[in-house]
């Protein structure tokens, strides 16, 4: 059974931590939101964006997870994940959105973990 | 590319309440344990109840716990923040409770719940989570009690003097 490449959900990761650690690094420095922290956070969600992509063709191209209801709701929740911390992040005008954005960072990584555990051909 | 200095004076006017500052981080969490632990809970129950009823049950019962704590921290009214603070605690009484109940009796838990282990599958998040909640009502219900105080003898509500940075 071929797989969905594992670069990409690694790229995530390392991605989403770094982006964790940039924007807990603005909290700590006390800096609130800014374009660096929402271009980084754009190309999170680019990412992950293409990652869906990939798991959607290799499910139309005849893949049959065990848990499929989980699979789609992961397949959905994920690129929100961006989308909705940056909403709520970018409210904040203090050190507290940059904090809001750490966490969509590591709840990515934390994502590809939980997607491989679902459906292992999704390689990490 | 460096982020702007969070000076108060350049920031836009902002209402504080349970939801800004602190509470800001604080809600982002309680509302992805909402989701996830709902979700989750919705997942098990439709498909495979009877493999862990007394699980599933508590995930979802936890999963309210976290959507009703979620809702009231973002509304901040002094209604929401009493209706908080028993959230918070039952969710603190719950981890604790069934933490010690899944190792103490693990044969009941086939399958784990967001606050099995005392929540160790989510990085003991679920444990710390109600603690942060429970000290930031508190903070806010002592702020509220020192404006009214300030409100009822000086009349002045424009400023008011306690500390408008979070702890």
């Amino acid at each position: 059974m071929s797989s969905v490449n594992g670069a990409v959900p690694t790229t995530i990761i390392v991605a989403g931590l770094a982006l964790a650690g940039y924007a807990l690094l603005m909290t700590a420095l006390n800096r609130r939101m800014g374009l660096g922290l929402l271009v980084a956070l754009g190309v999170l969600e680019i990412l992950l964006l293409v990652l869906v992509g990939m798991v959607v063709a290799r499910l139309v191209g005849g893949g049959h997870p065990a848990g499929l209801a989980t699979l789609i709701g992961y397949l959905v929740a994920t690129p929100l994940v961006p989308l909705v911390a940056g909403v709520w992040g970018a409210m904040e005008r203090s050190r507290w959105g940059p904090a809001v954005i750490a966490v969509a960072g590591l709840v990515a990584a934390v994502l590809m973990v939980r997607l491989h555990e679902i459906w292992p051909v999704i390689h990490v | 590319m460096s982020e702007p200095a969070a000076s108060p004076k350049s920031a836009a006017p902002q209402q504080e309440s349970t939801r800004t500052g602190p509470g800001r981080l604080l809600v982002a969490v309680y509302g992805l344990f909402a989701l996830s632990a709902s979700a989750r809970a919705g997942v098990q129950i439709a498909t495979k109840f009877s493999h862990a009823p007394v699980a599933y049950v508590l995930s979802a019962f936890a999963g309210l716990v976290y959507i009703l704590a979620t809702v009231t921290l973002g509304n901040g009214s002094p209604t929401a923040r009493r209706i908080a603070v028993v959230s918070c605690s039952v969710e603190f009484a719950g981890v604790l409770a069934v933490g010690t109940w899944s190792l103490v009796d693990p044969a009941t838990f086939p399958d784990a719940t967001v606050w099995s282990g005392y929540g160790s599958g989510y990085g003991f998040v679920p444990l710390v989570l109600p603690v942060f909640g429970l000290l930031w009502l508190r903070y806010w219900s002592k702020r509220s009690r020192a404006q009214r105080t300030t409100a009822s003898s000086a009349g002045d509500t424009d400023e008011a003097p306690v500390d408008q940075r979070t702890p």
